[in-house]
């Protein structure tokens, strides 16, 4: 509880330090150059050289931050690729060689290509059907809360909760994972979910997909209650039917968010490493990057070198989202 | 616009497909909440589903062997009752080897070899009886009951007193509310920089923060943890504390937190911050008085994510925490539970519903700030 | 909002202090020195001349749950008896941890190694502290077989002089074969007594009907161990030891026909649906903690389980060892004198952040007492010799100490002596991919292939 109560404390100091950071800073350059009260001359000086200031005072410990917590690692990470283990030696390429020439680079690219095409589409579709079709019903909102709840489950959770699914009984005993049930309900023969070739990815992602769709039907929900009355009303009038409605009016109109949507959870999919991890740890054949990577950088010693290769993949082929996205942003910032 | 398409069977149609993946997708979180409060022998041999039913186990029970022997009409006699204390249900059948757990009717005398024999009633009670003393090891009875449905709280119970939940409970709270706050206020400055104010490399930094978004962040443990033992070296602390894990967050949050609030941010109405400035506000009290009060469902919807997220994380908790109990956090716990307790189901799904339950009820209390946030993102 | 999100956490700190329970910290001395006469309190005593008073030490290993505890209360015979403050932190990614801990120089004072490979690793990056001789000839006087001891914890450091860097505490016996002897004696089966008469029990016992095994190699991140022990005992059992060592180092390579051999006898066992409770398929994914369960159901699935001797911890409740539940040696072949070989496992005890306090609580480690008080207990087998036997707390676990102790061919874990990346990587991985059908010549090639890249 003391824990607690100094946990509290040091949340109100830090942030009144940062009201007083910034209030203070701002202060002192208005202090130092002041455009009240003084000829015109020194006010258009003092106003030019606080605008080009003041935006510093805004950014500068968010460019700390992330300077320190994701640049820094970055670069360094690049360094490492190009040495050994232990991360001292230098060893060329020599790293990215053996990258390529291995079976378990493939096997783990190949899974992860997968990965990027099914959760996100999966996701933002059933996330964009939900959201339209629960902005229409009555209980839409009691919907929309339990089908984004799973977004507040960690992902061990998570795991546990779908090992209780795919859970598998041998023999005679009776089923007690859901979905060996459910099999066995339709005259089907029980299965090992978790490791059934190639199938068990997907069963992987099922679950990303069942913590996913809650975020993009918010989202996408917001962007649909964005698009102006009027242009659906007039849709009704020239007599367009719910799914012409759907097709031709809404889905082109958040165009823009869905693609938001779909790159998000694109970058988390690149990320993702918890589900594999705490459900197969990519064995029977389910590994992917990231928990390759963990694997390379922290298990059986640590290969620093070849852990960070792996790490420079997975930014390589988020690259095109970047530069897709950093485009949007800049024509964005020109339609200003 | 609702109105168009009511009492059309699209409708009826709606309705049904809606309630069909509300269904798939709370029937997991339920399966885990019901098997929590199953009584744990049920719950390892039967599904949650059939919890309200009575369920049928095959059990094992071995005869207690008295220090008096017992004797009447010439016979030794053991009695005794199957089920362990606290327990009850209906034997159907039982047997007395393990080749033939099924072998008799409850309630049947029945022969064994050497002269014994046994009879089981529906409650539970043995009478075992012997020609010759008891002695040694007691006899094993298999019997096969039907045990009628029970809940209870024990899971929970022995969850928070032995395993030591409780106290990661609290580390959790207190890693993620700073690690909620902090970031808020710096990106938010951050946002207003970007969106609303005009310096060289503004695009630049933009596009950096973008790309910033997609860092895997466990490359970054490393060489972050080896920078925080030499800063704790200089001041002579530890290099794991509360503090690091903190700034590690607010680090880790930021990309998003700057992008989602400067989007935000920028699609206020130009007008109002123009008028402020005509009107000779600075640009500090524009973001302290037009840009923070407007922009408040944006933050508040930030503050959410940010919270479930620091919440359910498992990763920078255990790098940048220590792995001792007192400093486990919750995420840390249930993995260390489903390491050494792997198949122990009562101990798992009770202690996974103990960690998500925070953040559901976070997220409930909470999600009218989070939708409103999200859908005024063009203020009308 | 601030002030709602705030407020929202007082509520929630409110309705958490509710729920805390106040942490069991048990630092009671369990028994009381100097009362039992079995126990070596000599060596106790001799730890209260040393004076470690606000001194902590920080230790880091693998023990959760009720080996955790058991650990705690040797751990406080220590602090009693110096006055230091030790910690002790279990993980269950205890290899990841340490080597996250280790690089960014947060290491705890003393590490306690599942797999001596994990420590050499580490100490060829220069992150374990070395033993001096006093140490190292404590070990050769009090251990059996004492030098083997040493030659398992001397790894080459950064610069590649060999040192020697580290006590084996815990033993673990891994050739052993659990079974229920009621279920024997209601079957009418007897133990085998070689493995001849193993297979022909097998046999048996599908033709009467039953499931003769069980096995399970699930174990989470580290799933597919328990199948490694399996190919290392009939590793031992179908070729001489030498070629074990030689296996081991690599000195003959992986997909070697002889131990493409010893993976196809454990196929024998594993890969066959009628020998398997729940059939091969099953095999790789059933947890490791839930398969012998399966001795004990009713009725019984299977009638064997082959596992190391901590397995009882995971036995269902109150099974009782030596009624309930008995073990016998995992025989050897009559056919082949290859004598009785066993097959073991241990746990290193390092030093990782050095500090007076650390190599005071390494020299505990190695004295007697350390082990008779965790013998005392239960689940621990030492190779100590001084340590009294009297104490062990069952008869089960005296009679593992006594296979451990007087065995004529002794070798360790083999996957615990490999490098991280095949012992604990490319060996499981293989294992899993051959239970699930692979061939075991492709499966040992590609195991030799990820040693090649790592060489």
């Amino acid at each position: 509880m003391g824990q607690l109560a100094s946990a509290l404390v040091i949340v109100i100091f830090g942030v009144l330090g940062c009201a007083a950071y910034f209030y203070g800073s701002n202060f002192l350059l208005d202090k130092l150059f002041p455009s009240k009260n003084r000829s015109y001359d020194v006010v258009a000086r003092n106003l030019r050289i606080t605008s080009y200031i003041r935006p510093w005072l805004f950014l500068g410990p968010a460019l700390l931050a992330l300077g320190f917590y994701l640049v820094y690692p970055v670069v360094e990470s690049f360094r490492l690729s190009f040495f050994g283990r232990t991360g001292e030696e230098f060893v060329g390429l020599s790293n990215y060689v053996w990258l390529f020439n291995s079976d378990e680079f493939y096997q783990a690219f190949k899974n992860n290509m997968l990965w990027l095409v099914v959760v996100p589409t999966a996701a933002t579709f059933f996330g964009l059907i939900i959201a339209v079709m629960t902005d229409r019903i009555w209980w839409g909102n009691i919907a929309k809360s339990l089908i984004f709840m799973p977004m507040a489950i960690s992902f061990i959770g998570a795991s546990v909760i779908w090992k209780f699914i795919y859970d598998f009984r041998s023999g005679d005993d009776p089923q007690i994972g859901l979905l060996n049930a459910v099999v066995l309900l339709f005259g089907g023969e029980p299965q090992q979910w978790i490791t059934l070739d190639f199938w068990n990815n997907i069963f992987l992602m099922i679950i990303l997909i069942w913590i996913q769709t809650g975020f993009a039907m918010v989202i996408l929900s917001a962007a649909l209650r964005g698009i102006p009355d009027e242009t659906i009303e007039a849709a009704v009038l020239d007599g367009a039917n719910g799914f012409q409605i759907f097709y031709k009016i809404m889905v082109p109109q958040i165009w823009g968010t869905i693609a938001v949507v779909w790159t998000t959870i694109t970058i988390l999919v690149l990320k993702v490493f918890d589900v594999v991890l705490a459900m197969t740890n990519g064995q029977w054949g389910t590994q992917v990057l990231a928990n390759q990577m963990f694997d390379w950088m922290f298990r059986g010693g640590g290969d620093f070198g070849r852990g960070a290769v792996v790490a420079i993949i997975i930014m390589v082929l988020v690259v095109p989202i970047m530069v897709w996205n950093i485009r949007r942003a800049n024509a964005e910032m020109e339609g200003r | 616009m609702i109105q168009s398409s009511k009492r059309s069977p699209l409708t009826w149609l709606m309705h049904i497909t809606v309630l069909f993946l509300v269904v798939i997708w709370t029937v997991p979180t339920a399966g885990l909440f019901i098997s929590s409060i199953r009584d744990k022998d049920q719950l390892s041999v039967s599904g949650w589903w059939t919890a309200l039913s009575v369920s049928e186990q095959r059990m094992v029970s071995r005869t207690t062997i008295p220090k008096e022997p017992v004797q009447e009409n010439g016979l030794y006699v053991l009695k005794g009752n199957v089920f362990e204390e606290g327990k009850s249900g209906l034997i159907t059948r039982f047997g007395a080897s393990s080749l033939k757990p099924e072998a008799f009717t409850s309630g049947t005398k029945t022969e064994l070899k050497k002269g014994l024999t046994l009879i089981v009633l529906e409650n539970g009670d043995y009478v075992m009886t012997s020609p010759k003393a008891f002695k040694g090891r007691g006899k094993r009875i298999f019997y096969t009951a039907e045990i009628p449905p029970r809940f209870t709280l024990d899971n929970y119970r022995e969850v928070l007193s032995a395993e030591g939940l409780g106290k990661s409970f609290i580390n959790s709270l207190t890693v993620t509310i700073p690690a909620t706050i902090i970031p808020i206020l710096v990106a938010a400055f951050a946002a207003y920089a970007l969106a609303w104010m005009k310096f060289p490399g503004r695009a630049i930094l933009i596009a950096t923060v973008v790309g910033l978004l997609v860092v895997p962040l466990q490359m970054s443990l490393i060489p972050l943890l080896k920078s925080y033992s030499f800063i704790g070296s200089i001041f002579g602390v530890g290099s794991k504390g509360y503090i690091g894990i903190w700034l590690a967050h607010t680090g880790f949050g930021l990309p998003l937190a700057i992008y989602l609030l400067r989007n935000y941010i920028a699609s206020l109405p130009r007008e109002i911050i123009e008028s402020a400035r005509v009107d000779g506000a600075t640009d500090f009290d524009i973001f302290r008085k037009i840009i923070l009060p407007l922009s408040f469902p944006a933050l508040a919807s930030f503050a959410i994510f940010q919270f479930l997220w620091v919440w359910n994380d498992l990763l920078i908790a255990m790098v940048f925490l220590g792995n001792s109990a007192d400093e486990l956090v919750l995420t840390g716990q249930l993995r260390e539970l489903l390491g050494s307790r792997g198949g122990n189901w009562e101990i798992l799904t009770a202690s996974a519903f103990i960690t998500i339950i925070i953040p559901l009820c976070v997220f409930f209390g909470l999600q009218r700030f989070l939708v409103r946030g999200l859908l005024t993102g063009s203020v009308k | 909002m601030n002030k709602s999100i705030l407020s929202t956490a007082v509520a929630v700190a409110l309705s958490a202090s509710a729920l805390t329970v106040s942490s069991t910290h048990a630092a009671d001395l369990i028994f009381q020195p100097g009362d039992d006469a079995r126990f070596s309190w000599s060596s106790y005593d001799a730890l209260k001349s040393i004076d470690l008073k606000g001194e902590k030490v920080s230790v880091f290993g693998p023990w959760l749950g009720s080996e955790k505890e058991h650990f705690d209360n040797v751990i406080a015979y220590f602090e009693a008896a110096t006055g230091a403050e030790v910690e002790y932190a279990g993980s269950d990614s205890f290899e990841q941890q340490i080597v996250i801990d280790a690089q960014a120089g947060s290491a705890p004072n003393v590490s306690i190694f599942p797999q001596p490979g994990l420590a050499a690793d580490l100490a060829a990056k220069g992150f374990v502290a070395a033993l001096n001789d006093e140490a190292k000839q404590g070990v050769v006087d009090d251990y059996a077989a004492g030098q083997s001891w040493v030659d398992l914890a001397t790894f080459k450091d950064d610069n590649g002089a060999e040192n020697f860097y580290g006590v084996f505490y815990r033993a673990d016996l891994k050739s052993l074969v659990w079974y229920s002897p009621d279920n024997f004696d209601d079957a009418g089966y007897d133990v085998p007594e070689s493995m001849e008469e193993l297979k022909a029990l097998t046999q048996q016992i599908v033709e009467d009907g039953g499931t003769p095994w069980c096995i399970g190699l699930g174990s989470g991140a580290a799933t597919g161990w328990p199948a490694t022990d399996w190919v290392e005992d009939l590793m031992l059992r179908t070729q001489p030891a030498s070629v074990y060592d030689q296996w081991v180092s690599n000195d003959i390579p992986f997909d070697d026909p002889r131990v493409v051999a010893a993976i196809e006898e454990f196929g024998w066992f594993a890969r066959n649906d009628q020998y398997v409770d729940g059939g091969a398929a099953s095999v790789s994914s059933t947890d490791f903690r839930d398969s012998p369960k399966g001795l004990f159901t009713s009725p019984a699935k299977c009638y064997l389980h082959r596992q190391a001797s901590f397995v009882p911890a995971f036995f269902p409740e109150g099974t009782e060892l030596g009624v309930d539940a008995d073990f016998f040696y995992f025989p050897s072949y009559e056919s082949k004198s290859l004598g009785n070989p066993v097959l073991g496992g241990g746990t290193l005890v390092s030093i990782t952040n050095d500090s007076k306090g650390a190599r005071s609580f390494i020299d505990f480690i190695r004295s007697p007492i350390a082990h008779e008080l965790w013998m005392a207990q239960t689940g621990f087998i030492s190779a100590h010799l001084k340590a009294n036997p009297e104490l062990y707390s069952s008869e089960a676990a005296k009679k593992q100490g006594e296979i451990l102790r007087y065995a004529t061919t002794f070798r360790f874990d083999a996957s615990d002596l490999m490098p991280g990346k095949i012992g604990s990587g490319a060996f499981w991985t293989g294992m899993i991919d051959y239970t699930g059908g692979k061939d075991a010549t492709d499966v040992a090639q590609s195991i030799q292939k990820s040693w090649d890249a790592i060489k």
